[in-house]
This record gives C-alpha cells, sequence and structure tokens, in this order.
C-alpha cells in the first residue's frame, strides 16, 4: 500500500517537474536549475520507475560540453519519448553563469539541474563511486534503470542506437 | 577560538603519529575566519597552494573573490598571518577544476604570485603575475606575462624557480588551434607556452613554444633540474586523441626540447579530465611522476618511474575512489599523498618509500566530512608535510613520520 502511494507520489511529483520544465525550455531564453545532490538520482529513479532516461553531467569549463549542447537539442528532437537531464558539475556560486551558459549554447527541451551541494566527491559518490569527476560524462539508464556509462566527447551513434531501442519498447 | 577548537575535533586522525599534529590545530589562530566576509565561502575559495621559502616559512595562496590572498606561516601551518594584499583592484580569479592560485619562493626569498584571469568568453583567461621582494609585505601590481593578448585560452599557470634564480612561468595556449582554425584547419588540443624572468620577476621573456597539442584543461607539473632548466609534464593529446602524458625540456633561452611520451595507458577520449600529473626526481636523478588516466590498458591513479619509453615501478594509487595524488622526493624517499572520499568522508592518504620507488607502505593522514581542495605535498630539509585546505580545517599542514 505505501508502495503503490508512493508511487502515486513521485508520478505526481514528475508532472510537477514536467510542467514547470516544459515552458522554461521551450522558451529557450531561461533555464530553471533544480538542486542535484547525493539524494536526487535515487528521486530521478523513482519518479521514473519503468522508464528510460539520460543523465548528463558538464560544466561550463568544460569544452567538450559546449559542442555537446546543440547535439543535445536535436537528439531530443529525434527521441522526445527518452527524457534527457542535463546535470551541471558547478560550484553552488556559479548558477548565474551556468543559467547564462543554458541560454546562450540552448540545448533545447531538456531537463536542467545543477550541483546543490559544495561537497562534490558526495554527490559524485552518490551516482558512480567509479567516476573522478571527468567531463562530459554521460550515463544512459534503460527501463530496468541499468546504466550504461561514458566519459567524453559524446559518440552519437553510440548513444542513438541506445535510444532507438528505448523507444523500441511500447511505453506503459 | 571556540569554533575553531570544535572543528579540529572532527578532524579524524588514526595513528599516534598524527594526532599530536591534528592536536595543534586547536591553537590555530586564524583571525580571518572570525570576520569573514560571507557566512559560506565559495567552493572555489578553496582551491589553493602552498610553499617554503628558503628559510622555511610557509606560504599559501587562495583567492577570496576578486582577490588573491597569500598567507604566511612561521610555525608549519600552526597559525597564519596575512601578507599583501596581492590585487588592490580586484578582478576575476580561475579557482575551478584543476586551475589555482600558484606560489613560489626565490633563493632571495623572493615571492611569487600568478592565477588565471578568465575572461568574459568561455575558456579564455589571462596569466596574472604579482611579486614581493621584500617578504610579503607589498607585492607588485599585477601583470600579464604573455604578450599575445587575444581573448583566447592562456590557462593552468604554473610557476617554478631554478637554482640560478630564474622564474619560469608555463601555461596552456590556444593561439595555434585560433590560428588553425582561422585557417579552417584542425589542431589538436592546445599548446604549452612558457615564459622566462632573469630579474625576478621584473621582466619576462617569452612567449616560448614548448610543445603542440596538450590537453585542454589539466594542470602543468614543473621540476626544476640542475642544469637550469625546468621539465614540464602535462596531459597531452597525442593522435588522434590519446590523453596520456607528455614531457619536455625548458631552456632558459627559450629552447624547447624534444617531446617525449611519459605515460602509456591508451586513454583514447575527448574529455576535460582536470585532473593533471606530478612530478619529481630523486638523488640519482632518475624521474617519478603520478597521474590520473582512464585508459584502455588501466584506469585509476598511478605511481611510476619515468624512463625513455615506458615506465618501470608502476603501481596503483589508493583504492577505487582515489583522486589528485601529490608526490615529493628527498633522496631516496618518495612520498604521495592523495585523497579518497568513502561515502561519507574525504580521506587524505599517503604511500611512502624509503627505497626509490620499490616498496612502499600506506597510511591514512585525515579526513573531513566537507568540501576540501586537491592536496599539496611538500618537501623541507628531509621531511615531508601535506597542505590541505578543507572547509572544516582551513590550511592544515599535516606532517609525515
Amino acid at each position: 500500500m505505501i508502495r503503490v502511494f508512493s508511487r502515486v507520489a513521485a508520478f505526481g511529483f514528475a508532472l510537477m517537474f514536467t510542467a514547470f520544465a516544459l515552458p522554461a525550455a521551450a522558451a529557450a531564453s531561461t533555464y530553471e536549475l533544480r538542486p542535484f545532490d547525493a539524494r536526487s538520482l535515487n528521486a530521478i529513479r523513482e519518479a521514473r520507475a519503468g522508464r528510460p532516461f539520460v543523465l548528463a553531467f558538464w560544466s561550463i569549463y568544460c569544452e567538450p560540453c559546449r559542442e555537446e549542447m546543440g547535439q543535445w537539442r536535436s537528439i531530443q528532437r529525434k527521441y522526445p519519448d527518452v527524457p534527457i537531464l542535463l546535470v551541471s558539475t558547478d560550484p553552488p556560486e556559479e548558477r548565474v553563469t551556468v543559467a547564462r551558459f543554458l541560454s546562450q549554447y540552448n540545448p533545447g527541451r531538456v531537463e536542467t539541474w545543477a550541483f546543490a551541494d559544495d561537497f562534490a566527491e558526495r554527490v559524485r559518490f552518490a551516482v558512480d563511486r567509479t567516476w573522478r569527476g571527468e567531463l562530459p560524462r554521460t550515463y544512459l539508464f534503460d527501463a530496468g534503470h541499468r546504466p550504461e556509462a561514458r566519459s567524453g566527447r559524446l559518440d552519437r551513434r553510440w548513444i542513438e542506437n541506445w535510444l532507438a531501442r528505448q523507444s523500441a519498447i511500447p511505453r506503459r | 577560538m571556540v569554533s575553531r577548537a570544535r572543528t579540529s575535533l572532527r578532524l579524524l586522525c588514526v595513528g599516534l603519529f598524527f594526532c599530536s599534529a591534528a592536536l595543534s590545530h586547536e591553537q590555530h589562530a586564524d583571525h580571518e575566519a572570525s570576520n569573514g566576509s560571507s557566512s559560506k565561502a565559495a567552493r572555489g575559495d578553496l582551491g589553493s597552494s602552498a610553499t617554503f621559502d628558503p628559510q622555511g616559512t610557509l606560504w599559501a595562496v587562495s583567492k577570496d573573490g576578486g582577490h588573491v590572498v597569500v598567507r604566511r606561516s612561521g610555525d608549519l601551518g600552526r597559525s597564519w598571518s596575512r601578507a599583501g594584499p596581492v590585487n588592490a583592484v580586484p578582478e576575476a580569479v580561475g579557482a575551478d577544476g584543476d586551475s589555482r592560485p600558484k606560489v613560489a619562493a626565490g633563493p632571495g626569498g623572493e615571492i611569487y604570485v600568478t592565477w588565471t584571469k578568465p575572461l568574459s568568453k568561455p575558456y579564455t583567461g589571462d596569466i596574472r603575475f604579482s611579486r614581493s621582494v621584500d617578504g610579503g609585505k607589498t607585492f607588485s601590481a599585477p601583470v600579464t606575462v604573455h604578450t599575445d593578448r587575444q581573448e583566447i585560452t592562456h590557462r593552468f599557470d604554473a610557476i617554478t624557480v631554478n637554482r640560478n634564480g630564474q622564474v619560469f612561468i608555463a601555461w596552456i595556449d590556444k593561439r595555434d588551434q585560433a590560428a588553425a582554425a582561422k585557417a579552417g584547419a584542425a589542431y589538436r588540443g592546445a599548446a604549452v607556452y612558457y615564459a622566462v624572468s632573469d630579474d625576478r620577476g621584473a621582466s619576462f621573456r617569452g612567449d616560448f613554444k614548448l610543445g603542440d597539442h596538450s590537453c585542454e584543461c589539466c594542470r602543468i607539473a614543473l621540476l626544476p633540474r640542475d642544469d637550469g632548466s625546468v621539465l614540464a609534464m602535462w596531459r597531452h593529446v597525442f593522435a588522434p586523441n590519446i590523453r596520456d602524458h607528455a614531457i619536455a625540456q625548458m631552456n632558459p633561452d627559450g629552447r624547447a626540447g624534444t617531446l617525449r611520451r611519459a605515460t602509456f595507458d591508451d586513454w583514447r577520449v575527448d574529455v576535460c579530465p582536470h585532473h593533471g600529473p606530478s612530478l619529481a626526481a630523486d638523488a640519482a636523478g632518475r624521474l617519478h611522476a603520478v597521474w590520473f588516466t582512464q585508459g584502455s590498458k588501466r584506469a585509476g591513479v598511478f605511481y611510476s618511474r619515468l624512463k625513455d619509453g615506458g615506465v618501470e615501478a608502476q603501481r596503483r594509487v589508493g583504492a577505487e575512489t582515489a583522486e589528485h595524488a601529490d608526490l615529493a622526493i628527498s633522496g631516496q624517499r618518495v612520498a604521495v599523498a592523495w585523497k579518497e572520499f568513502d561515502g561519507e568522508r574525504s580521506r587524505l592518504r599517503a604511500m611512502l618509500s624509503e627505497d626509490g620507488g620499490d616498496k612502499w607502505r600506506e597510511r591514512q593522514l585525515a579526513a573531513t566530512a566537507g568540501a576540501s581542495d586537491q592536496p599539496r605535498l611538500l618537501e623541507r630539509q628531509g621531511r615531508f608535510y601535506v597542505f590541505w585546505n578543507t572547509r572544516q580545517e582551513p590550511l592544515s599542514v599535516i606532517p609525515l613520520p
């Protein structure tokens, strides 16, 4: 009973997120930054139970990350069913710069998050203890939330093959 | 004082050797901590470097908003007092990822400071320099070290002083990449450039190119040699995109030595590791290094002696979360320090070899339950010290036994 309730609550939560996120992203001039901390990935997985998603970490200090922004826009258009979550690993004091960067390089209709914990090691550990902070770092979570991870400039063939497989899975 | 004592209790110390060092921090009176400008410091303000001057005074540099801040300690980090100010006019100071202000000391007690001043476009910057020739009382107005003034990457400054007192500053530079882009040509990564001062930092000669095709965002390790040259080690981009390390010699006259490959992990990736190497030499002149890789051959933090065409005595440093190792050498004694996160705390760990890197013993030095900078390993008269700037315990100095 509690499980069912939490599922419903999580779904409601997800709806709430979507309602807030879409108008902001569609406008492409302002991006809301949701706080990402050591508990966030669990919450995201719960809210997206049974559904695939892409989780991509980046920073304003990472050049290959900048080149990815346009790619995320075109990937999202091509595979609109699979949500893309971009997480800035920049320190909390850089939020204004992060938001400006997103507006300038426009990743499109993606969810945008930013590290909200000054203790970056704690956040990284909660995502993946083998990740040493190199960027960009991309995780593909399938419907069973089994992650595939890669560091470095986005491999278009890798992600598109994966996305095509996820989209072939009938949605609930 | 009371709050300082309380935070120092949070510093976990393991092993009797280190308890005395940790407890001494209770007397550590940093008068600035109580009248800090903001209740919550920025993560970038943790980014710091430290060095001993010839008299044994310890100098630390970090940033506080738009100001570079130099502090000195005459008692191995128990107490610090503020020197300077360095830049009277506030400006942007880079302390992100592998970038942070640097400090070096000259043979006459000169204090040299460098930092990267980010410009308005992303990834651009100027290498800035200021010096004190009066024991840290006053610092010169900051100057830009390079003559190239394009709004492009001049970042990741590194500084050292050779045995003749000449000051070497090296940095990552994108002028060749910018020129290639203008000509519609491809260019791998960035380049390493350097400048030399013969007059205690009053002026610089440069910009000398050390090598093409460096990685874009890792610190450069510098090592002054007996002949007055300086060896540089950096993360390179070997064709097509192998981010292993290179080593080359900077000569005082601006001639660059042959670029050699130093590590062989085959990390083929276009990535921003923000995880540069460290380099030191032993009494026999052998080179020792620590570095990070996620290569196809091995992944993690590694130690090795470097030799032409390969490495020897290679070993993994720390456990799976180890990062940001530094090393120092005294004679045949090699010390490596790094940090690793255990799920709750960042632990400061060290390993020590008495025989030039063949046999090692490892121990934990400290731990902190908050944000922390990369550890710096320092050597003074045969003793090793780890300088570690943490949110809970600012500017800690932990001696190795």
